[in-house]
C-alpha cells in the first residue's frame, strides 16, 4: 500500500508533526511519498519522494490552492491513502481533498487495531474501528499518537510541483501571536494541571502550591483558561502547549480529548477526580478518586 | 442575506457510555441529549450577524436525526433563528460524514445560502468533516476553527485558532461556510418571550431520503469500550491514606520524589 | 357641685366656627394628600388583599394597638409603643372633649366630663402627655445624638420631632396657664389630678389675670394650629405611616410564607415576565414603600448587607417608592442595580422582623424574573452553567442523570421504577444524590427509616432537581419544566407521602408544587423523625454531646420548624448552646435564593460570618438540617481555619448514630 503524507509548514518552519506521519506510514508498512507546501530550506530529513510546492507562491494557508497541489501529487503518485495530521491545518484541508477525490475520510486515528483504524467516540470514552469503502482513503492521525523514533538523517528526493492557474479564493492576512509569557511548559519535568474540578478561581493557589511542592509548573485545561482563571500560556492541550514531563498530575480535569492529546506523552500520569470514570483515567497511571480540594491539601501536608 | 446553521444533537459527555446492540455505536438508553457544544457558537454567531445587519438576514437552522432533534432546533429558534428544518432520519448515526454533508447539500441546492455556520466538529463522532465537505459540494469558500468573526457587507475577516494559542487572520467574501471553534462568542441564554415565539416559528420536516442518495464511504467496523491501560491503579477512600499511598507509588515509579 | 372644667375657658364658644372651619381645611388637605398617593399606588397591577377580612382585621388590631411587631426590638420599640399609646390617649381625650362640648351637651344635655370620671380623665391625659414627652425625648436622643448606623435622618424627621414636641409642650403650658388662672386658685385639690399642669401652673401663679388670659389664648391657638398642621401634613411626610402602615397590616399576604406567583406559561398574552417597571409590580409593592418607616430593622438583619453586598432591603423598598412617585417610567433594575438584586438569599429575615409588614422578598424575585426571563441574565457565568446543567441532566453539577440513584446501591431502599410499594417516597435532592459529603445524610435517613420499619423508596434517575434554586433566581420557565416532570413521575406512582432531607425541596414540593397540581403530604426529616420518636417507632440511645444549632431559613422562618429539631437533638442526648441569632432571628448560611449556584464576589463571606457566630458559643459541634447549610458551614469552617475546633453534622447523622435502645 502506498501512502501520500501531507507535511505541515508554518512561519518558516517544517512542523515536527510531519515526522509523525512518517511513523504512521512505517507502522502501516506502507510505501510513502510526501507533499510539502514549504521551502527547500526546511525539508523533512527522511528519505523518499517529496513533492514540493513553493510556499512563497501558494501561501501558508490557502486551502483551495493547497488542495489542488495535493490533488496534483495524488495524480502523479496514485497513492491508496492520503495522510494528514489532525491539526488545524489537516482537519481543514483533508476533507477538501476527500470530497474532490470522492474518497472516504477517517479522522483522528489513534491507533491501528487488528489492521483496522481506531478512532475515539464520545470523547474517547468509547473506541471504534472505521473501515473505508472507497478505493482511495483520506486519513488524519491524532497529534502525538504515532511517535517518530527514527534518526531524521535522510534527505528526500524533491520533485517540484506547480499549478497552472493559481487564483487564491481567500486572502491570508498573517498571524496573531499568542500572548507573551514567562511560562514554558514544554520543558517542565513536573506539571500539575488544574481543571474545572477545582471549583473556583480562589482554589487555584492550592494547586499551585502542589506544583511548587513537587518542584513543577502549573498547567491548566481549556475550560479554566476560557473562564479567565489562568492565562493561556498555561493551557495544556491541542490549542495550548504539548508537554512531555516526567510527572503529570491532572487535578479535576475530566480528560477531554483535546487535553489528552497535549499531555499523552507524559511519562507518569496521576489523575485526581471525583468521577472514577472520567476519560483522564484512560491515560492515568494512578487515578485518585477524590475531591481535588480535599485531596490536594492532604498531599501537600504529606510532602512537607 | 440568507444564513444556514447546521446543528447536531449529541449526548451529554458526562454520561456513561455503553456500546449499543448493533455493536457499532453507543447505546442511547439513559443518555441526556443536548445541542453539540460547537454548534451553540455557530447559532450564536448567526444570530449576531442578523442583529448587526438590522435584522434583515434570514436564518434557517437545520438538523438531521430522529424526532428528538427537534429540541435543539427549538433552542436555536429561541436563540434567534427564523425557521427550523428537520431532516428526519431514525438512524442518522449510521450515516457517515460524506452522506450527512451530501444530504445537507441536497437541501441547499436551490436555496442559495450566502453564509453557512456549522460547529467545527461533533462531540460524539468528532470527524470534523461535514462542514468542509458541504462547502466543497456547494462550491463555496470555507474556513475552519474560527474564533473571531467580523463581517462588513459581503467581506469577512475571520481568525482561526491554531496550535499553541496562535491565531491566523483570513479574509474572504460570501458565499462562505464557517466552522466554529469553542470560544468564538458567548452563546446567549434564550429569553422566555423568545422561547415562546420559537413555538410559532416555521418548522419544516422532510424525510432524509428526499435528499440522501449516496452510499457511505466509510463504515464502522466495531465499537467497544477501551481496555484500561495496564498500570491503571485506582485509589479510593480516605484522603490521607490515599496521599500516603500515592507518594509511595511516586517514589517507586518516578524519580520525582526523593 | 361636681368637679369639672369649663371647656373653651377664655377662648369662648364662638371659636367653634373658625375652629371647625380650619379643621375642615386641614382635613381636606389630609384627604387630598392621600388621594394623590392612591393614584400612584394604582400604577401597580391589581392584587386581591381584601379576602378573609376577619383575619386581616385581627392582625391589624394586634399590630396597631398592641404594637406587637414594633415591640420586638425593645429599645426604640418601647419608646415608640409608649409614645403611640400616650398620644392615642391624648387624642381620645380631645375627642371626648369635642364630643361633649359640640354634641352631647348641646343636643342631649349630657355632660360626662365631671366628677370622678373627670378626675381620672384629667390624670390620664396628664400622665399620657408626660409619657409622650419622655418617649419623644428618648427617640429624639436616639436619632439625633446617638445616631445609630444606617438610620437615615431626613427633613421630615426634623419637622415631625419639632412639631410633636411643640404640640405637647404648648398643650402643657396652656394647661398650666389655665390652671394658674382657675384651679390653682379655686380648687387646688383638683389640681392634683393634673400633676404636670399643676407644676407648670405654679410658674405662672404670679401673673395677672389679663396676662394669663392673653398668654393662654396665644398658646391655645398655637397648639390648635400646630395640631391642624400636623393633620394636614400627614400624607406629605413620614407621618403618613400612621395610616398607611396601619392599613398595611390589613393587606398582609395570607398565603403560606414564601408563596410565589406561578406564572401561567401557557398564556400567550403575557409579554412581560417579571418586573422591569413600576407598572409590572402590584399596587401593594408601591404601597409597601409608603408603609415603610425607614426603621432599618430589615437592613440590620440582612446577611448580604452585613457582609458588604450592595443590597439593603429597606433601600430597595424605598427605591421602588421613589420611582413610583417621581419617575414611574424608569427601568427598575437599572435604578436598583442588578448586583443588589442578585445578592439576596431570600432568607426572609427582613420580612420576619419588619414592623410595617412590608414584603421585601417577592419584589426582588419579581425583578430577578425580569432579568432572567426577559434578558437572559445571570449573577455569573457559573450560575448559567448550573442552569444549563439542570436543563440537560436535572442537576446543577452536570453529572449524568442516570447516576442519580447510585448512592443507594446496596442499601435497603427501593427504586420506585422497580418496586413502588412504599410507605414513604424519599425525595433526595441534588446535593444528597451527588455530593459526597451530603450522601452521608441520605444514607443516614435510610438507616433511620430501616430502624423505624418504614418502607422507603426513591425515584433514582427519574428524579430531577426540584427547581427551587433556579426559581428563586427568577427562572420560572426552567423551574416549571423540572416541576412538571417531577410531578408527572410522582403522581404516576400514586405516592401519598414524601419526606425530604432538604428544606428547599420541602418548601417547593409541599407548597409551590400545589400550584402545578401536586397535593400530598410533604414532610422534612426533622419533624418526620420527631413523629417517629413520639410514636415510639424509633428509639434512640442518647449519647451526650454539646452543640449549637443553626436554624435553616427555609425551616425556621419559612415553616416555623424551630422547636421540633431541638427536641429531637435533646432526645439524642444533645445539650444546646444557642447562638445569639437563632430561631426566627437565625442568620442565613448564604446559600438560599439560588445563591448556592453562584459565587460570592463582593464583600466578605456570609458563611464565614455565620461560622464565627457558632464558634463564639464554644460548642464543639454545629448541627444543621439542610444540605446547603451543611455545605456552606463546612466550607466556612475550612476558610475560617476552624478545622479541628468546630465540626459540622446534620441532624439525620446524629440521629442515625444513636439508633437503639
Amino acid at each position: 500500500m502506498k501512502a501520500l503524507l501531507i507535511c505541515e509548514y508554518r512561519e518558516g518552519t517544517l512542523l515536527d508533526s510531519s515526522y509523525e506521519l512518517v511513523a504512521f506510514a512505517d507502522k502501516l508498512g506502507a510505501e510513502r511519498a510526501m507533499v510539502l507546501i514549504g521551502s527547500e530550506a526546511a525539508l523533512p530529513r527522511v528519505n523518499g519522494k517529496l513533492y514540493l510546492a513553493d510556499v512563497a507562491r501558494y501561501g501558508e494557508y490557502n486551502p483551495e490552492l493547497h488542495k489542488q497541489i495535493v490533488l496534483e501529487a495524488v495524480k502523479r503518485e496514485n497513492p491508496d491513502t492520503i495522510v494528514f495530521v489532525h491539526s488545524s491545518y489537516g482537519w481543514d484541508l483533508a476533507p477538501r481533498v476527500a470530497a474532490a477525490l470522492k474518497a472516504g475520510q477517517i479522522s483522528e486515528i489513534t491507533g491501528i487495531n487488528e489492521g483496522k483504524f481506531e478512532v475515539g467516540l464520545c470523547n474517547a470514552k468509547l473506541r471504534r474501528t472505521v473501515v473505508s469503502r472507497t478505493e482511495k482513503t483520506v486519513l488524519t492521525i491524532q497529534a502525538g499518537a504515532f511517535n517518530f523514533t527514527g534518526d531524521a538523517q535522510g534527505s528526500p528526493q524533491v520533485e517540484k510541483l506547480e499549478l497552472k492557474d493559481a487564483l487564491p479564493a481567500l486572502e491570508f492576512a498573517g498571524y496573531e501571536p499568542a500572548l507573551k509569557t514567562e511560562v514554558d511548559l514544554s520543558r517542565a519535568e513536573v506539571i500539575v494541571s488544574v481543571g474545572r474540578g477545582v471549583g473556583k478561581k480562589e482554589n487555584i493557589p492550592i494547586i499551585a502550591a502542589l506544583a511548587k511542592a513537587l518542584g513543577g509548573q502549573l498547567g491548566a485545561s481549556r475550560p479554566v483558561v476560557d473562564a479567565g482563571w489562568l492565562e493561556h500560556s498555561r493551557q495544556v492541550g491541542i490549542t495550548g502547549q504539548t508537554v512531555a514531563p516526567k510527572l503529570y498530575v491532572a487535578c479535576g480535569i475530566s480528560g477531554a480529548i483535546q487535553h489528552l492529546s497535549g499531555m499523552r506523552n507524559s511519562e507518569f500520569v496521576v489523575a485526581i477526580n471525583k468521577d472514577k470514570d472520567a476519560p483522564i483515567g484512560e491515560v492515568a497511571d494512578v487515578m485518585v478518586v477524590a475531591d481535588v480540594m480535599q485531596f490536594v491539601p492532604a498531599l501537600i501536608a504529606m510532602l512537607s | 442575506m440568507k444564513i444556514l446553521v447546521c446543528i447536531k444533537q449529541v449526548p451529554d459527555m458526562a454520561s456513561r457510555f455503553k456500546v449499543n446492540g448493533n455493536g457499532v455505536w453507543y447505546d442511547e438508553v439513559d443518555l441526556a441529549f443536548r445541542m453539540n457544544e460547537y454548534d451553540e457558537f455557530a447559532v450564536e454567531q448567526a444570530v449576531q450577524v442578523k442583529e448587526q445587519s438590522g435584522s434583515e438576514p434570514d436564518i434557517t437552522v437545520l438538523s438531521i436525526g430522529p424526532d428528538r432533534v427537534i429540541e435543539p432546533i427549538k433552542k436555536a429558534l429561541a436563540m434567534g433563528c427564523d425557521r427550523g428544518v428537520h431532516l428526519r432520519d431514525e438512524a442518522s448515526y449510521k450515516k457517515d460524514p460524506w452522506q450527512i454533508a451530501f444530504t445537507i447539500a441536497g437541501f441547499c441546492r436551490d436555496k442559495k445560502f450566502d453564509l453557512i455556520f456549522t460547529g467545527m466538529q461533533s462531540q460524539d463522532r468528532g470527524s470534523a468533516q461535514v462542514g468542509v465537505i458541504l462547502a466543497e459540494l456547494l462550491g463555496i469558500a470555507c474556513v475552519t476553527t474560527v474564533v473571531g468573526f467580523a463581517i462588513d457587507n459581503r467581506a469577512i475577516t475571520a481568525k482561526r485558532e491554531l496550535e499553541g494559542g496562535i491565531k491566523s487572520v483570513v479574509k474572504f467574501s460570501l458565499p462562505a461556510l464557517i466552522t466554529c471553534q469553542l470560544g468564538l462568542n458567548t452563546p446567549r441564554y434564550p429569553t422566555l418571550p423568545n422561547i415562546m415565539k420559537a413555538k410559532k416559528k416555521e418548522l419544516l420536516v422532510f424525510p432524509v431520503a428526499d435528499f440522501l442518495q449516496e452510499k457511505e464511504m466509510t463504515g464502522t467496523g466495531s465499537a467497544y469500550t477501551p481496555a484500561r491501560k495496564g498500570s491503571g491503579i485506582i485509589l479510593e477512600g480516605d484522603v490521607n491514606e490515599m496521599a500516603g499511598r500515592l507518594l509511595g507509588i511516586l517514589k517507586d515509579k518516578t524519580a520525582v520524589i526523593k | 357641685m361636681e368637679v369639672t372644667r369649663e371647656i373653651y375657658w377664655n377662648i369662648g364658644r364662638g371659636v367653634a366656627l373658625p375652629m371647625y372651619g380650619i379643621f375642615a381645611l386641614a382635613a381636606f388637605v389630609f384627604l387630598y394628600g392621600f388621594y394623590r398617593r392612591f393614584a400612584v399606588y394604582r400604577q401597580g397591577k391589581a392584587l386581591n388583599r381584601f379576602d378573609s377580612l376577619g383575619t386581616r382585621i385581627s392582625f391589624l388590631l394586634k399590630n396597631v394597638f398592641a404594637q406587637m411587631r414594633v415591640l420586638r426590638q425593645p429599645g426604640p420599640g418601647f419608646s415608640h409603643a409608649f409614645f403611640f399609646w400616650s398620644f392615642g390617649i391624648l387624642f381620645i381625650g380631645t375627642l371626648l372633649v369635642m364630643a361633649q362640648v359640640d354634641f352631647t351637651q348641646p343636643v342631649l344635655g349630657l355632660a360626662f366630663l365631671k366628677g370622678t370620671f373627670y378626675k381620672m380623665f384629667s390624670l390620664a391625659l396628664d400622665v399620657a402627655g408626660f409619657i409622650s414627652l419622655l418617649a419623644l425625648g428618648v427617640l429624639l436622643v436616639r436619632r439625633f445624638i446617638l445616631k445609630p448606623e444606617g438610620l437615615e435622618t431626613v427633613g421630615d424627621d426634623y419637622v415631625i420631632h419639632a412639631l410633636l414636641f411643640a404640640i405637647l409642650v404648648t398643650g402643657f403650658i396652656a394647661e398650666g396657664v389655665r390652671m394658674a388662672a382657675t384651679e390653682l386658685r379655686t380648687d387646688p385639690a383638683l389640681a392634683l389630678f393634673s400633676p404636670v399642669g399643676m407644676l407648670i401652673g405654679k410658674l405662672f401663679i404670679t401673673m395677672t389675670s389679663e396676662n394669663l388670659s392673653s398668654v393662654h389664648k396665644m398658646l391655645w391657638w398655637a397648639h390648635f394650629l400646630m395640631a391642624m398642621s400636623f393633620i394636614a401634613i400627614i400624607p406629605f411626610t413620614k407621618l403618613r405611616h400612621i395610616f398607611i402602615t396601619s392599613a398595611n397590616y390589613l393587606f398582609v399576604d395570607l398565603a403560606p410564607k414564601g408563596s410565589l406567583a406561578t406564572i401561567n406559561l401557557e398564556d400567550e398574552g403575557i409579554t412581560q415576565f417579571g418586573a422591569a417597571k413600576i407598572a409590572d409590580l402590584t399596587w401593594k409593592d408601591i404601597f409597601d414603600a409608603d408603609a415603610c418607616t425607614s426603621c432599618k430593622r430589615c437592613q440590620d438583619r440582612c446577611p448580604a448587607y452585613a457582609t458588604g453586598k450592595p443590597l439593603s432591603p429597606m433601600k430597595i423598598v424605598k427605591q421602588i417608592g421613589d420611582t413610583a412617585f417621581l419617575n414611574p417610567g424608569a427601568d427598575l433594575p437599572e435604578a436598583i442595580g442588578a448586583d443588589a438584586l442578585w445578592a439576596c438569599t431570600t432568607c426572609r429575615a427582613c420580612q420576619e422582623t419588619c414592623p410595617a409588614a412590608v414584603e421585601h422578598v417577592n419584589k426582588i424575585i419579581e425583578m430577578r424574573r425580569n432579568l432572567t426571563l426577559m434578558e437572559g441574565l445571570f449573577p455569573g457565568d457559573e450560575a448559567r452553567t448550573a442552569a444549563n446543567n439542570i436543563e440537560v441532566n436535572g442537576n446543577p453539577f452536570g453529572f449524568a442523570f442516570a447516576e442519580r440513584g447510585k448512592w443507594a446501591v446496596g442499601l435497603d431502599v427501593k427504586i420506585m421504577q422497580q418496586d413502588s410499594d412504599v410507605d414513604v417516597l424519599y425525595f433526595v435532592g441534588c446535593y444528597a444524590s451527588f455530593d459526597k459529603r451530603n450522601r452521608d445524610i441520605a444514607r443516614s435517613f435510610v438507616k433511620i427509616c430501616n430502624a423505624a420499619n418504614i418502607r422507603v423508596g426513591i425515584l433514582g434517575k427519574e428524579e430531577k432537581c426540584c427547581g427551587e434554586p433556579v426559581r428563586k433566581m427568577g427562572n420560572e420557565y426552567l423551574y416549571q419544566t423540572m416541576a412538571v416532570a417531577n410531578i408527572e413521575v410522582i403522581k404516576g406512582y400514586g405516592v401519598k407521602k414524601i419526606v425530604t432531607t432538604c428544606p428547599h425541596c420541602f418548601n417547593t414540593l409541599g407548597r409551590d408544587y400545589r400550584d402545578l397540581g401536586l397535593e400530598l403530604t410533604v414532610e422534612h426529616t426533622s419533624t418526620f423523625v420527631a413523629g417517629l420518636i413520639s410514636a415510639n417507632r424509633l428509639r434512640l440511645k442518647p449519647e451526650p454531646f454539646e452543640f449549637t444549632y443553626h436554624d435553616s431559613c427555609y425551616l425556621g422562618r419559612y415553616r416555623d420548624i424551630i422547636s421540633e429539631p431541638r427536641a429531637v437533638l435533646k432526645a439524642a442526648g444533645g445539650q444546646i448552646m444557642e447562638m445569639e441569632q437563632s430561631g426566627y432571628g437565625s442568620f442565613c448560611c448564604g446559600a438560599g435564593g439560588g445563591r448556592i449556584l453562584a459565587e460570592e464576589k463582593t464583600g466578605t463571606r456570609i458563611n464565614m460570618a455565620r461560622v464565627k457566630m457558632a464558634a463564639a458559643t464554644h460548642a464543639p459541634l454545629l448541627v444543621s438540617n439542610c444540605p446547603f447549610c451543611l455545605t456552606m458551614i463546612e466550607d466556612g469552617i475550612k476558610t475560617s481555619d476552624l478545622e479541628g475546633k468546630l465540626k459540622a453534622l446534620d441532624l439525620t447523622e446524629i440521629v442515625a448514630a444513636r439508633i437503639g435502645g
